[in-house]
């Protein structure tokens, strides 16, 4: 293969990510304000507002287009290397999320988000087990599926199956539906949230617990309400996505701890191995923006410096979310069946449902945030 | 002419190849393509490091050297008495299979029908050929699981 230097590198990424700014810039600066003036049943901004089609939920639907109808199904190689920054855009953002919080309220809204998230995962990952077993499922896809629907679908199931032995080909097909059920999560979730009146810190923390996949708690968040503040819907649900986070290496190290016991050859391994080679470092830029936060080096709420960072954030998560659009192949989630779409369907109803009813009866609308 | 066998997990279509050279008294060579599509497919999961990410990307590549392994001698046993090889490659597969036929030394393919090979079981990997194909081609039909 021709290996590159670095403007060499550089200039690879440039036609892709070119196009993913236009794309972003015509949405948020041009196509979502003249929605916003268009009137429906006499009501302006009501494609906006009522139906939620926004700038980042247009943004999905433009990349998901470019993948699948205009690169018919596999991004070209001159916009590949651009379009997979996207990575590096979310977790970019991700990361300056943590401005939004001070230790203190993070101390109030994260345990509960702690109880919760624990209670889900276990809970998905047992059910997960209960139904593979039932289903006569090898134990190894029985192992992805559970730290897939259990944690955050595909970063869980890429950590899993190596030391579950899961075959590639599977793991694929756990992928594929993991991700299917994800984009249905993601467009159904905020008609339903505010076809029920729900807060945005009900939101946050429903999707939160609720949706297999962490990209697309962070886009359904966005798409319920784009705002980026303290108290909006991305600041509570990005909240659940960092305990899930965070909870990625102990799943894996349980997963293939029950792995290991159910056959007969065992094999050596430890938490710590574990926690150093699957834990994901940029959790640590999230604190210390919460850190700088919570001392006021990032300027009081209301300065110029938070505007600005908040500004920044929603273009470079409006990037991110042309990119995870544009990774969304239906050729290949349409592939998806056999044994892991049956438990990946079942695990994902009854998680999505059961949040639901638990936020509905135990979570009060406003945070003490 | 010879017959190109497209690899995947599938010993009915092994089988089919094989007969099918043995009555035509064609020569055989079958090719195992090590899926390196892997990166692009995991482009859009963010949360993971690099070396989550890295460590799965190589356990799949072992893992289709580890089925590779076993390949020579399973088919010298069944292709006895037959003009046999066997070639190993990576990349995409479908773009590996239409380089070797490229050789112009094939006139027929044979594969699996689905193809079960890494990220293929996703694709459509006989539809994505079809339109590009230089020679005839004969897909084994697999019981689905």
């Amino acid at each position: 293969m021709e290996e590159r230097g670095f403007l060499g590198k550089l200039a690879a990424i440039v036609p892709g990510l070119a196009m993913m700014v236009v794309t972003l810039y015509l949405l948020k600066q041009v196509v979502e304000p003249w929605l916003a003036g268009v009137a429906v049943f006499g009501q302006k901004g009501y494609i906006t507002k009522s139906i939620g089609l926004n700038y980042v939920l247009m943004s999905i639907l433009v990349g998901m287009a470019y993948r699948n109808l205009l690169f018919r199904g596999s991004i070209p190689g001159w916009a590949a290397e651009g379009f997979r920054t996207t990575r590096l855009f979310i977790k970019t953002g991700v990361i300056m999320l943590g401005s939004l919080y001070t230790i203190q309220s993070l101390a109030k809204v994260g345990g509960l988000a702690i109880a919760l998230i624990v209670a889900f995962v276990f809970g998905t990952i047992f059910f997960v087990m209960w139904m593979g077993k039932k289903l006569g499922m090898d134990r190894s896809m029985v192992g992805v599926m559970g730290a897939a629907c259990g944690v955050c679908g595909v970063s869980a199931a890429i950590a899993t199956s190596p030391g579950v032995k899961a075959k590639p080909a599977e793991v694929a097909l756990a992928i594929a539906t993991i991700l299917g059920f994800g984009i249905m999560s993601m467009f159904i979730t905020p008609p339903i949230g505010r076809a029920l009146g729900l807060s945005d810190y009900q939101f946050g923390a429903w999707v939160g617990t609720g949706i297999l996949n962490s990209g697309q708690v962070l886009a359904t968040c966005l798409s319920f309400n784009p705002a980026i503040a303290p108290g909006t819907a991305v600041a509570y649900g990005e909240i659940w996505n960092v305990v899930r986070v965070i909870s990625i290496p102990f799943v894996v190290f349980f997963i293939t701890l029950w792995y290991w016991r159910g056959e007969a050859q065992e094999e050596h391994m430890s938490l710590w191995g574990i926690l150093k080679s699957k834990f994901p470092i940029f959790v640590l830029g999230f604190f210390g923006m919460t850190a700088l936060s919570s001392f006021d080096m990032l300027g009081k709420e209301g300065s110029e410096t938070l505007h600005m960072l908040r500004d920044w954030m929603a273009w470079i998560f409006g990037i991110g979310m042309v990119g995870l659009g544009a990774y969304i192949d239906f050729g290949e989630i349409k592939k998806a069946g056999g044994a892991p779409l049956k438990i990946g369907v079942a695990a994902g109803t009854l998680k999505l449902v059961l949040s639901l009813v638990i936020i509905l009866l135990f979570i009060g609308k406003e945070a003490s945030f | 002419m010879r017959i190109l066998l497209a690899l995947d997990e599938s010993a009915r279509a092994v089988d089919e190849a094989v007969k099918l050279a043995a009555e035509r008294g064609s020569g055989l060579t079958a090719l195992f393509v090590q899926d390196t599509t892997w990166h692009d497919y995991l482009g859009s999961d963010w949360l993971s490091g690099s070396n989550a990410r890295g460590g799965y990307i190589e356990w799949a590549a072992e893992h289709d050297m580890r089925e590779a392994a076993g390949l020579p001698e399973l088919l010298r046993e069944k292709t006895r008495g037959i003009d046999f090889e066997l070639k190993v490659a990576s990349g995409r597969v479908p773009e590996e299979i239409l380089k070797e036929l490229a050789s112009g030394a094939y006139d027929l393919l044979v594969m699996a029908q689905p193809f079960r090979r890494g990220l293929e079981v996703l694709r459509d990997t006989a539809a994505g050929l079809i339109p590009k194909l230089p020679c005839s081609l004969y897909l084994v039909r697999e019981q689905k699981d």
